[in-house]
């Protein structure tokens, strides 16, 4: 990259307190690293405390899980891993220089992020029509669990936030298409696909743990 | 490595000599003009003073309500406020001055100010995150006036459930606007790690880094590692209070005790948010005023590290009459004991420093060694406080009180102006009034021990902390105590004042009044908007001043003034280094 | 050290099918009868090995300047360290919730 003779390099978005654009990059992708680190411990507090409930009464998740359908947590799974895949592809294309295929990938990615949510809305849906919600209104009789609510409570806590994060990364990819459209990437330039994407698998990595510890026990 | 340029290993530098300019026409407080100029501003000095203005504003308020406190203690029961009011005064006294004051004051004031200075960059890596940072910061601001006049919070600046959940006043806006605070500090410490691995100047190795950088760095780290554990926190427990989810609320089934654990995990290391910036000020400011290099550079700029770590292990201290398992308060209480170990290897390293240096006892220094002197007492009577079973009989007494306030205000505040007085003309291009700042020094002095000592005492006695009401026995203690808090008050006004004057009318500082070594003084008083003028290249550490000072003001020799991008200048300029023009 | 690694589209797909296929084995395993903690083992497990091929592979760890990779072990390092710590209390009291 460095290489390139900066005559044929386009330099429009390099910053003037940076000396080059490798600089930037590098700059940028470790700011986002720095993120995701602090993303990891937000949901690490989470993941703490199912863990010390889960130690504490291991029948009731056995017993909570069961309102959980394995089927569509693993569809969503599947369409989470797909938009991955899908996001790379858009960082390659971006790297190679083709728009066209950058913002049809990013487009693909939308799209599934939006499966993603619709079926998570009728998995909500479904429970709150049954009385499982978030809270003291708490009033689904069918698990056998004095603090079934907690589950519940933990299980809205993790999907919500998960969801919210989900919800930010379709407005920030609306935000890359409309970048793109505007011929702002280009092979020299694809910082914000390429940190945008990293936020997005690292979504995508707080769903696979997810799935299991929710979903899939038995 | 000589630059942040890795792709070749080796990189000839023609370098030359710049001399800072004395009193600039245009410096950054004068380049972009207008009040809007100032609010949109990315310039990383300017926000550093925003924040000033603003921590200035919340430690006047939280010095207010302390103020009010120590008057409604001087007699026991009603002086002229209810229980219900005080109760809200001391809350709002701790969560204004630990979240409004003391975590912003190091890293987003002087921090902001001192790092891209210190690593010879034009601003960090990325300021409009950097100018996000502060309006986040206003709006939790915002949220916190809401709550206290909706209201109030009365819960103690610990928001402990199940009480935070379930009294009245306004909580929710409380947690949430310190919910929307962390942001706020990940950003500015997310900026200060990698302004600090990416942009430093050509030649500023690991090794040669100010240890107020590395200071600055540990402190990024904990910012960055537990911030996002009191947001979750704050997140739950405002929807505790919201919708009831019962993980904290042990009346719909939840676990109180786990709420303390989130808690501390995040508080804990907090306290070392606030106290390691201060330990990188001291280490600055005493070693320009011994004239002498630091002693055991890395011994100090790795119990950095090493505070940051440790300060991970050990926040049950705090929960030893909590009602933990005896496992874990045994463990907690050891490990709090090798807290001490980083801490006095830094106060030893300093006293080391300054053992046959030539002591200039200017203001920055005098409170650099009260800092020494009450940051001590602070830190022993921690270790105190961390014995299992002392603990149990202090627990939540008036010591504890005591110790907090020896180490933030003797420790954090007394760094923090030590700080603000050393790099004073540097901000401002003026000078202060040494005689009565020496004078407000020597009343802080005396005030902070006053208002303080004695609660050592009344603590060990068996005053508990947070009480409205005492038994007579407590009542001189109260009234010295009060009346110390006054002098400091006094000591406070008449900060103001010499401040105030030293901006309308102070003589014009010298670029380096001090004679320092560090990069920061290398440039004019004010600095330039883009900070140099030119690219420096640092071939000394920042404290050698055995070395002349000519080796210390270097530059890449260019036509041009260093903004900008110039490649195929900066790129092997076949030259030796070390010439100076 | 160079963040400018492209992959090939065929290698991209192969570590998501590789992906598929670990979330479908996930489920499978549930089919099947594995006593006490084990299961849980075998869940996380499965999920560590996904969760460590998409940062290497899609988030190009694999390639990336190892401060990225410490960053990240660092997260986890001290996420651990909080759940650990705090398994040493709740696991260990003689009373878990104090009842009310």
């Amino acid at each position: 990259m460095s290489q390139t003779s900066s005559t044929e390099e386009k330099l429009d978005h390099l910053k003037h307190y940076f000396v080059d654009s490798d600089q930037q990059f590098e700059a940028s992708k470790l700011g986002m690293w720095v993120f995701l680190v602090t993303e990891i411990l937000f949901f690490g507090g989470l993941f703490v405390a199912y863990i010390v409930y889960r130690a504490w009464y291991p029948e009731l998740f056995l017993l909570a899980s069961e309102e959980l359908d394995a089927f569509w947590g693993m569809v969503n799974t599947f369409v989470l891993i797909g938009s991955s895949l899908t996001v790379a592809m858009a960082i390659r294309s971006a790297q190679l220089n083709q728009i066209r295929g950058l913002i049809i990938n990013l487009w693909i990615t939308i799209g599934l992020a939006i499966t993603f949510m619709v079926i998570k809305y009728f998995e909500y849906s479904e429970k709150f029509a049954k009385g499982i919600v978030p809270g003291s209104a708490y009033s689904y009789e069918g698990v056998a669990h004095e603090k079934a609510n907690i589950f519940f409570s933990i299980y809205y806590m993790m999907t919500g936030l998960h969801g919210l994060h989900v919800i930010i990364g379709i407005g920030l990819m609306i935000w890359l298409v409309i970048k793109a459209k505007k011929k702002v990437f280009h092979s020299g330039y694809y910082t914000p696909v390429e940190i945008t994407g990293l936020y997005w698998h690292l979504v995508d990595v707080i769903w696979i743990f997810l799935f299991p510890l929710l979903y899939l026990i038995d | 490595m000589a630059t942040n340029d890795s792709t070749t290993n080796v990189k000839r530098l023609q370098v030359r000599r710049y001399k800072p300019e004395e009193n600039p026409e245009t410096h950054y407080l004068n380049q972009e003009k207008g009040l809007w100029a100032w609010l949109t501003t990315v310039d990383h000095k300017k926000i550093g003073l925003m924040y000033l203005g603003a921590i200035a504003f919340f430690f006047f308020v939280g010095g207010v309500l302390a103020l009010l406190l120590r008057t409604e203690l001087l007699t026991p029961a009603r002086s002229f406020m209810d229980a219900d009011v005080y109760n809200q005064v001391f809350t709002l006294h701790g969560a204004i001055m630990i979240f409004f004051f003391l975590i912003p004051a190091g890293p987003a004031v002087l921090g902001n100010f001192i790092l891209p200075l210190q690593l010879g960059a034009k601003d960090v890596a990325f300021p409009r995150l950097n100018l996000a940072s502060f309006y986040i910061y206003v709006i939790g601001a915002v949220f916190t006036l809401v709550a206290i006049f909706t209201g109030g919070v009365d819960t103690g600046w610990t928001f402990y459930t199940p009480y935070s959940a379930t009294t009245g006043g306004n909580v929710m806006a409380m947690t949430f606007g310190v919910f929307i605070l962390g942001f706020s500090s990940i950003l500015t410490g997310m900026n200060f790690i990698v302004t600090i691995h990416k942009m430093r100047a050509p030649g500023i190795t690991w090794n040669k880094l100010p240890l107020n950088m590395w200071a600055l760095y540990a402190t990024s780290i904990i910012q960055i590692l537990a911030t996002p554990v009191l947001a979750i926190t704050l997140l739950l427990l405002t929807m505790e209070r919201a919708l009831g989810i019962g993980i904290f609320d042990p009346a719909l089934g939840g676990d109180p005790v786990l709420y303390q654990h989130f808690f501390w995990f995040y508080s804990h290391p907090a306290v070392y948010i606030m106290i390691v910036p201060g330990f990188g000020v001291i280490s600055e400011v005493i070693s320009t005023f011994s004239r002498k290099i630091i002693f055991g550079y890395w011994a100090i700029a790795l119990s950095s590290l090493a505070i940051a770590f440790i300060g991970f292990l050990v926040w049950g201290h705090h929960m030893f009459t909590a009602g933990q398992s005896s496992l874990a308060n045994m463990v907690f209480s050891f490990l709090t004991f090798l807290v001490g170990i980083p801490t006095g290897i830094k106060i030893f390293n300093w006293l080391a420093t300054m053992y046959k240096g030539s002591i200039d006892m200017k203001t920055p220094m005098l409170y650099a060694m009260v800092f020494l002197f009450l940051f001590t007492l602070g830190g022993f009577t921690g270790i105190m406080l961390g014995a299992l079973s002392v603990d149990i009989h202090l627990h939540d007494t008036y010591y504890v009180v005591a110790h907090f306030h020896y180490v933030m205000m003797g420790g954090m505040v007394m760094a923090f102006l030590a700080g603000l007085h050393y790099w004073w003309p540097k901000i401002f291009g003026k000078m202060y009034s040494e005689f009565w700042a020496k004078i407000s020094l020597g009343l802080l002095f005396i005030g902070f021990n006053m208002t303080f000592l004695p609660q050592f005492v009344m603590g060990a006695q068996g005053m508990p902390r947070r009480y409205f009401n005492y038994i007579d026995q407590f009542q001189s203690f109260h009234q010295f105590s009060t009346i110390g808090a006054y002098v400091m008050g006094v000591a406070f006004v008449i900060m103001a004042g010499y401040m105030l004057h030293s901006l309308m009318k102070g003589k014009p500082a010298s670029a380096n009044p001090w004679g320092s070594r560090a990069l920061e003084w290398q440039t004019s008083s004010p600095p330039d908007l883009h900070n140099f003028h030119h690219t420096p290249v640092v071939i000394n550490g920042p404290y050698d001043y055995h070395k002349p000072m000519s080796e210390f003001q270097l530059g890449i020799a260019t036509s041009h003034n260093g903004h900008g991008h110039h490649d195929h200048e900066t790129v092997n300029v076949p030259k030796t280094e070390k010439e100076q023009a | 050290m160079s963040g400018h690694h492209i992959s090939s589209a065929r290698f991209l797909w192969g570590v998501a099918i590789v992906l598929f296929f670990l979330t479908f084995l996930t489920v499978a395993v549930t089919w099947i009868y594995i006593p006490g903690p084990w299961n849980v083992v075998v869940a996380i497990a499965i999920a560590t090995v996904k969760a460590l091929i998409v940062s290497a592979f899609f988030m190009n760890l694999y390639w990336d300047s190892k401060f990225n990779i410490l960053l990240f072990v660092m997260s986890i390092a001290f996420f651990l360290l909080m759940i650990g710590i705090t398994l040493l209390d709740t696991l260990f009291r003689v009373d878990p919730i104090p009842s009310f």
